[in-house]
């Protein structure tokens, strides 16, 4: 065995030390920040039933890159977008959450998560402390121990009662008294079932049918439809992405060429969602008949422009990006991952223990903060030693406890060339009536 | 019961689309001994093909004539330069199932930015509904009923009455024996691949159709419907693929109008382990127009 050599041990030892502080130190301010290119990790469903989700997230990312990236990147690291294709079910999102995680140790954020995955990637997410922001309404999510778990849109809950608001409430009818809730048979959509059922019963309204369907690709639905039809009810509360199109023709082609009154959750504000139910029941009969929920956008201001204008710019990357312009989760992704660049500069940091609570704080602001809404004048503001808040492309965001951000619902339609039009806006009034009656 | 009688009726549209599909794909393992994991990418190949000439204003009719031929030679052509030189080299069975899934896979990745991740429909109006009693079809329905009824008697004539048959039979049998005997074989094969391509390409569009809307997704999920009808019929048997499709196509829209719609395929595939607990071999083995004799 050969002897202890000091001097060896600490020449090595010295000249790690050396290796290390040379490549570790950031090429424009040697701070805390690091070197090399970040990473924002959109984990979601790209194949499959729900595959219409993904891209839009995506192009959130697509959006966001340039707005950080064109304006010094965060301490001179350019961010870049990838893909983990979780196919919208829990079995293929553990390993792609755990492939993004292990490959990627450069992951500054991670965007997506559906509910169709969420329960299942989150917690691995957050084991790895890495700030997320997840597009999922359930309800399990309402008060999260994950400390790197964000929301940015609200509770299924809240989207159900929305719905249920629409028909009792909403403009251009009489209230609805009969409703068939036709629901994919995935988590996600099934979390609207018990709190649309209980609002809508208890304030006097009937649910004709509860008809959790298949979305398996291939599925025709005629007998579905058959025994929906034959409850008569005045109006379908729906959302069954991916199958949407083939039930509502179906509706179409069994009632006699008339279709039925149907309200959407956000998730219908979608360009896919719209050509598939547009080619299947026409675009007349869509704008008519079609009604849908969704948080008040302004679609205006510094963010939005910043947002539209490397949206458009991301065509070269992925075509469909501008088809999102209006889609509140892509503003809202988009918003997240500023937000997150904002936090790394605000705390100097590179380490997402450091920076994930200045999110929040980015978020709602503290007394006297410096209201900015581009990541360009974020970085400016904290430069200059100000405390910012970042009100985004989706708005003025307010974390609660929980990291879960709600804002107030509108009603839309349609128009023929799929913009979403306003049509009416829940009174906090009736926000509070049907949330008292759906109890949950 | 109105809800039954008339799940009855969409239960034979569904079973002459599965018909359709499921002859095709049994009558290509039975009498070339190939499982065509790839299948259901050609139907969806098909579909598409028709969907852009429909697009550009052609008649989906018109369209599902182009998918039975571009099916024909797609089939025809994958067999000749994939298949046929892994079988000559003696690639063993499941060598070959997993060929043909790679061959799947690449198709449908193939395709994808092509066409997109999005459902799209025909532009087809379904015509007029047509009542019968509590069966209520539309003019389309009654049309692909009235194919799969036709390609049906005409694959049993083919089989039964035509030389071209009676050399597939005996090549399914035993090809060394029909070679010997003078059968061509390898043309026989080929035309098997024609012949069953076309029925997978007009399976696509008919499919399509039937459905509303489709993706590209839709491929693998014909694949399953088609292999549960081939496999309750017996493997090889396109009459037990005929039984298959009617059995499938029955059960899965009356169990929705008897219980929960989200558990039709459920049941449906139950009944599929079920058979095949009591009788693996299927339910037409060795009694179907491709079983060997005796």
């Amino acid at each position: 065995m050969r002897g202890f050599e000091p001097f060896k041990v600490v020449s090595v030892v010295g000249a790690i030390v050396v290796l290390a502080a040379c490549g570790g130190g950031s090429p424009s301010s040697g701070s805390g920040l690091g070197s090399g290119a970040l990473l924002v990790g959109v984990i979601a469903p790209f194949t499959g039933a729900d595959a219409a989700l993904g891209p839009a997230y995506y192009a959130a990312c697509l959006a966001a890159a340039p707005s950080i990236n064109n304006n010094g990147g965060v301490g001179g690291r350019q961010v870049s977008c990838q893909k983990f294709d979780s196919r919208g079910e829990p079995a293929d999102g553990v390993p792609a959450a755990n492939a993004m995680i292990a490959g990627n140790p450069n992951l500054m954020a991670v965007v997506g998560c559906t509910s169709d995955e969420a329960a299942a990637v989150a917690p691995i997410i957050d084991r790895a402390h890495i700030p997320m922001f997840c597009m999922t309404g359930q309800t399990e999510f309402n008060k999260t121990t994950l400390k790197y778990f964000h929301r940015l849109v609200p509770a299924d809950i809240y989207d159900a009662y929305a719905m249920v608001g629409s028909a009792l409430y909403g403009p251009g009818h009489t209230p609805y008294k009969r409703a068939a809730l036709v629901f994919g048979n995935d988590i996600g959509s099934q979390a609207f079932v018990a709190p649309a059922t209980n609002a809508f019963t208890k304030l006097g309204g009937t649910i004709a049918i509860n008809q959790p369907i298949n979305l398996a690709p291939g599925t025709s639905y005629r007998t579905e439809v058959a025994a929906m039809l034959a409850t008569h009810p005045d109006v379908i509360l729906t959302e069954a992405l991916g199958a949407a199109g083939t039930y509502l023709k179906e509706v179409k082609t069994q009632n006699g060429g008339t279709m039925i009154p149907f309200i959407g959750t956000s998730a219908t504000i979608d360009p896919t969602w719209f050509q598939q139910v547009r080619d299947a029941i026409g675009v007349n009969d869509l704008v008519k008949y079609y009604a849908g929920v969704d948080l008040g956008y302004s679609f205006s201001g510094p963010a939005y422009d910043e947002f539209i204008t490397n949206l458009n710019a991301a065509a070269s990357t992925f075509a469909d990006a501008p088809k999102y312009k209006q889609r509140g989760s892509t503003l809202h992704l988009y918003d997240g991952i500023i937000m997150t660049a904002l936090a790394m500069n605000a705390t100097n940091s590179k380490d997402p223990t450091v920076y994930n609570s200045k999110i929040k704080e980015i978020a709602n602001g503290t007394s006297g903060a410096t209201v900015v809404s581009t990541y360009k004048d974020g970085v400016a503001a904290i430069k200059a030693g100000k405390s910012i808040q970042f009100v985004g492309a989706g708005g003025l965001n307010s974390f609660d406890a929980y990291n879960n951000s709600v804002s107030g619902y509108i009603w839309v339609t349609y128009d023929n060339q799929g913009n979403e039009v306003k049509a009416g806006q829940m009174t906090p009034q009736q926000t509070a009536t049907i949330a008292n009656a759906g109890g949950i | 019961m109105n809800l039954f009688v008339a799940a009855f009726g969409f239960g034979l549209v569904s079973m002459s689309v599965i018909a359709i599909a499921a002859v095709g794909f049994t009558m290509q393992f039975g009498i070339t001994n190939m499982i065509n994991l790839a299948y259901g990418e050609v139907m969806i190949s098909a579909a598409y093909l028709a969907y852009y000439m429909n697009k550009a204003g052609i008649s989906i009719w018109i369209g599902m004539v182009a998918g039975a031929l571009f099916g024909a030679v797609f089939s025809f052509l994958l067999n000749r330069v994939i298949y046929a030189p892994f079988m000559r080299k003696g690639t063993a069975n499941l060598g070959m199932v997993i060929v043909s899934l790679a061959v799947s896979l690449m198709i449908s990745n193939l395709l994808l930015p092509i066409v997109g991740y999005y459902s799209v429909s025909y532009q087809e109006d379904a015509g007029r509904l047509i009542r019968l009693g509590s069966i209520v079809l539309t003019r389309d329905q009654i049309i692909v009923i009235g194919i799969a009824v036709v390609l049906m008697l005409g694959i049993h004539a083919l089989l039964t009455y035509t030389r071209l048959g009676k050399a597939m039979r005996a090549t399914a049998a035993n090809p060394t024996l029909a070679r010997n005997c003078g059968i061509p074989t390898q043309r026989v094969i080929d035309s098997v691949w024609l012949i069953t391509g076309a029925l997978c390409g007009l399976a696509g569009v008919v499919a399509a159709l039937n459905a509303d809307s489709f993706a590209i997704a839709n491929g693998s999920a014909f694949l399953i419907t088609i292999l549960a009808a081939a496999v309750l019929g017996g493997a090889g048997q396109p009459y037990g693929a005929m039984i298959g499709a009617v059995l499938i196509g029955l059960i899965t829209e009356l169990s929705a109008a008897a219980w929960s719609p989200e558990y039709k395929e459920v049941v449906a595939f139950g009944i599929l382990v079920l058979v095949m607990v009591l009788r693996p071999q299927g339910l037409l083995a060795k009694r179907g127009a491709l079983a060997a004799a005796g």
